[in-house]
């Protein structure tokens, strides 16, 4: 005899070149990791600029790492981490059924996404007006090394690159929004939640090294 | 056995033997016709396609930009082009040639093709990703484009610090367009990666995965984990013009050797990404033109791992005049001798598969003998240079560049014809003429020699490259260079004559018409829409040449999730689970 | 479905406040003069905890799929390689003259 192995499943999601929902859910799950793993080559190219022209200047490092407030620079790493929390929250009401919770935690997700650019807008908008600025428009003369503009330059590229990647959560999320608000997401299919939320969490990790390699160098 | 969380029946599904459709009269082709279909399909073999049109139009570019290097070097003054557009043109070649034809060539055009065909899936893991690599293939080409029109570019492919921050022409539309570039690499990548690992016909364990993906996936990894440092290199190279970013310019306090690390860190295993789809080719053709199981499989799907590893150790042995240090040489040199053991072992395995072979010698099998010798000479030469104080005197010499062209065009150009050559029937279900093949190959191997043999024996005695002028005592073989090039331009023009000719008026082809044992050989040809019409089963190796056809034929008849679905499943009996 | 691991919400809750905590280890940490390069390594290794933290039990690597951690696992390799060998160059340059 065979009864009922699965309760009837919206199975509209399903592409016609996977045989089932669980075989696409890991391939979109596997193709996320092994994007990260570009995301953390592509990252790394400017960790490796960051670690040599640190090995060859320490003082400066030292130097220039008094230019950045801690403090800002803590309160972010505490919002994104907070952010990790709430989009982590937010598969879990999509694995539950729970389509306003997951939109709620969304929110929650992409507010605290925009305070730390708001964090960043002021943290750049302060530096601008010193003079710190990247490349060849720097001219701060508080730093008393001729290599400044270098430790600024991996600063603004490093932050800059790691910002432009919390735009683009920002608008995935708000792309999970509109999905979730048509319901098109359930506890049979959240995977754009769960690689959205990869790809989140990843760009937590990046902050949780920029944090101490830049502004806590003592 | 028991799966814990369903209550399980066992299906009991019939196997059986569906034999291709010969001559079919619908196929992916003639089915989702027009422009607008093209333009937004998703099927892999329609993208496959248009990747290989374009690859195939950057190649008649790239080979056209050569000829004009090759007429301009027939004197050693000026002949015809002034200096700064020699510049131009060598460093055009160089892009065009290895951006956006070699990297895409066999991974994009012939890959996207034939990796569902080879795993009996429908599609690549994800179609629409792969819809949008082309397109970004195309943007990125358009940036490059651009890039010749508004100011060119002379600063070599490598694009060098600090002349390629501090040169005037349209150094950033090229970075950008080659970054964006990069994108569909690393898509393509992924697709290949997820699909091989998610998307097999049952049956295909590891150990029967056809060689051809072996190598794709050797690539796949190498260009994920390549390309993105790549994209950042460039990224900072586009700053240091556009800001002023000074960590590439001395003047602004930065080190140009720096910028040749990271550079090289993707650029040498690219050249990995280049070659490796054509071992997997090689393999494919030799066995299949032997008649004969493949000698040393796994020593062969392995090495192609161990290349992709060693190939991210070696990068600086291409600065060893840069300034590196000596210790860092040392190490470089070390590690690149290793490099070429994997390759080695290749070859001797091809050789044993051939031995004692019945080897039917096809178009595609003789272009994989000329691969044999011509990749033979390239990486031995490679390895020469790769000895540090030999490099020392050969770096920047043609002998450089003779190297790299035996094993990017004698090798990789060589695979990837065997490729197109084999694989033709299945994409178009036409036969080309074997003589003017066969033909245009003989051509193809003396112009390739006689272009490029001279060209060790210049670079040994001094003669340096990416010049415009030289000493008189190379003039003879720059001359015999360059007559070797024109009859190589000709060997291609007939190979696009016949085969433009076998779309229209080739013999029709069977389904199987090589009698290979492979996946991709038991649909029809052209391969249909959703390139099986059954699940394949896979229960004998690829190259399994003693067990008979038929059992390469086996399925099960199963209904697709969207179409056609009045389809039904047809199995004989259902049990419950006996835990 | 089947084989998704789903997390307590009170387990969210104690891995984002073991990362706060873990942050403000690394403020702390900064405040104590350690020696070079101890201090780079420490601040590191906190930063490594952390990240593992958030790969395991956030990306939920830790119920997943064992090639999904190998390929971070990898990825994290290649890095290494990039920087190692590049700073077997950068550290070792001590010929003002090429030595041939």
């Amino acid at each position: 005899m065979s009864e009922p192995s699965v309760i009837e499943e919206n199975k509209s999601h399903v592409l016609h070149h996977f045989i089932d929902s669980d075989q696409q859910f890991e391939a979109s799950k596997l193709g996320m990791w092994v994007f990260l793993v570009t995301e953390i080559l592509f990252f790394g190219g400017l960790f490796a600029a960051y670690i040599v022209y640190r090995a060859w200047y320490p003082d400066l490092y030292l130097q220039a790492s008094e230019e950045l407030n801690t403090f800002w620079g803590a309160v972010n790493t505490a919002v994104l981490i907070g952010s990790s929390l709430t989009v982590a929250m937010a598969i879990r009401s999509a694995q539950l059924n729970q389509i306003k919770g997951l939109i709620t935690n969304l929110y929650i997700t992409i507010g605290l996404a925009l305070t730390f650019m708001v964090i960043k807008y002021f943290e750049y908008a302060h530096k601008f007006e010193i003079g710190i600025l990247p490349g060849s428009y720097y001219s701060y003369e508080g730093i008393a090394h001729e290599k400044a503009n270098i430790f600024f330059s991996i600063y603004y590229m490093m932050t800059g690159l790691h910002g432009i990647h919390v735009l683009i959560g920002i608008g995935l999320m708000i792309w999970l929004v509109v999905k979730a608000k048509k319901n098109v997401l359930h506890s049979g299919y959240y995977t754009p939640v769960e690689i959205t939320g990869l790809y989140w969490h990843l760009v937590d990790v990046i902050w949780i090294f920029l944090f101490p390699l830049l502004y806590l160098i003592d | 056995m028991a799966t814990e969380e369903s209550k399980a029946n066992v299906k009991r599904v019939q196997v059986k033997r569906f034999k291709p459709e010969e001559y079919p009269e619908k196929h992916y082709l003639n089915q989702e016709t027009g422009l607008w279909a093209w333009l937004t399909t998703v099927d892999h073999k329609k993208i496959g396609l248009m990747y290989l049109m374009s690859v195939a139009f950057f190649f008649f570019i790239g080979g056209m930009l050569a000829l004009l290097i090759r007429t301009e070097l027939l004197t050693p003054a000026r002949t015809f082009m002034d200096a700064d557009v020699y510049n131009q043109v060598f460093t055009l070649h160089g892009a065009i040639m290895i951006f956006f034809f070699l990297i895409p060539s066999v991974p994009a055009a012939l890959g996207n093709f034939i990796l569902p065909l080879q795993l009996g899936a429908k599609d690549v893991a994800f179609p629409r990703l792969n819809l949008a690599s082309f397109y970004i293939y195309v943007i990125g080409a358009l940036f490059t484009i651009t890039a010749i029109f508004t100011g060119g570019v002379d600063t070599g492919w490598t694009f060098y610090t600090p002349y390629s921050a501090t040169t005037g022409g349209s150094v950033m539309m090229m970075t950008m367009g080659v970054f964006i570039l990069g994108f569909s690499s690393i898509l393509t990548g992924l697709n290949f990666i997820v699909t091989i690992h998610k998307l097999r016909s049952p049956g295909i364990t590891w150990n029967r995965l056809p060689l051809n993906l072996w190598g794709l996936y050797a690539t796949s990894i190498i260009q994920i984990l390549a390309t993105p440092v790549l994209a950042i290199t460039l990224l900072l190279l586009t700053m240091e013009r556009a800001l002023g970013i000074g960590i590439f310019d001395p003047a602004l306090g930065g080190d140009p050797v720096l910028y040749q690390h990271f550079f090289w860190f993707y650029s040498h295993p690219a050249v990995y990404i280049m070659i490796v789809p054509g071992f997997g080719i090689i393999s494919e053709v030799i066995s299949t033109f032997s008649r004969k199981v493949i000698f040393g499989y796994w020593a062969i799907a392995l090495s192609s791992l161990a290349i992709a590893f060693i190939g991210f150790l070696v990068w600086g042995h291409h600065m060893f005049t840069a300034g590196q240090s000596s210790l860092a040489s040392m190490v470089f040199s070390f590690l690149t001798f290793l490099v070429g053991i994997p390759t080695g072992i290749k070859i001797f395995n091809w050789l044993a598969t051939m031995y004692r072979g019945s080897i039917d010698m096809k178009t595609p099998m003789l272009y994989a003998m000329v691969f044999l010798f011509l990749f033979t000479i390239g990486g031995f030469t490679g390895i020469m240079l790769g000895a540090l104080s030999v490099d020392v005197h050969l770096h920047d010499t043609y002998y450089v560049v003779a190297h790299f062209h035996y094993v990017m065009m004698g090798g990789m150009v060589m695979a990837f014809l065997a490729g197109l050559h084999y694989w033709w029937p299945k994409m178009f279900g036409r036969m080309y003429s074997e003589f003017w093949a066969k033909l245009s190959c003989g051509l193809v191997f003396i112009g390739f020699n006689m272009t490029f043999l001279p060209q060790f024996i210049m670079g040994a005695q001094g003669m340096p490259r990416r010049y415009f002028n030289y000493i008189d005592q190379f003039q003879s073989f720059h001359q015999f260079s360059t007559l070797g090039a024109y009859v190589m331009g000709v060997a291609f023009f007939i190979m696009a004559g016949y085969l433009f000719h076998s779309l229209r008026k080739g013999k029709r082809a069977a389904a199987n018409p090589w009698g290979s044992r492979a996946l991709e050989w038991q649909t029809s040809s052209p391969a249909p829409l959703h390139n099986f019409e059954h699940t394949p089963v896979i229960i004998n190796g690829p190259y399994d040449y003693h067990k008979p056809m038929s059992e390469f034929q086996l399925g099960i008849a199963t209904p697709h999730n969207d179409h056609h679905a009045d389809e039904n499943v047809s199995h004989t009996e259902s049990e419950k689970e006996q835990v | 479905m089947s084989g998704h691991h789903i997390s307590s919400a009170k387990f969210l809750w104690s891995v984002a406040i073991s990362l706060f905590t873990l942050t403000f280890i690394t403020v702390a940490v900064t405040w104590i003069q350690i020696p070079e390069p101890w201090n780079v390594v420490v601040a590191i290794s906190i930063a490594v905890v952390k990240a593992l933290i958030v790969a395991a039990f956030f990306m939920n690597l830790y119920w997943d799929s064992k090639f999904n951690v190998m390929l971070f696992i990898m990825s994290v390799v290649f890095f290494g390689l990039l920087i190692g060998i590049t700073l077997l160059d950068t550290m070792y340059r001590t010929d003002p003259i090429p030595s041939f």
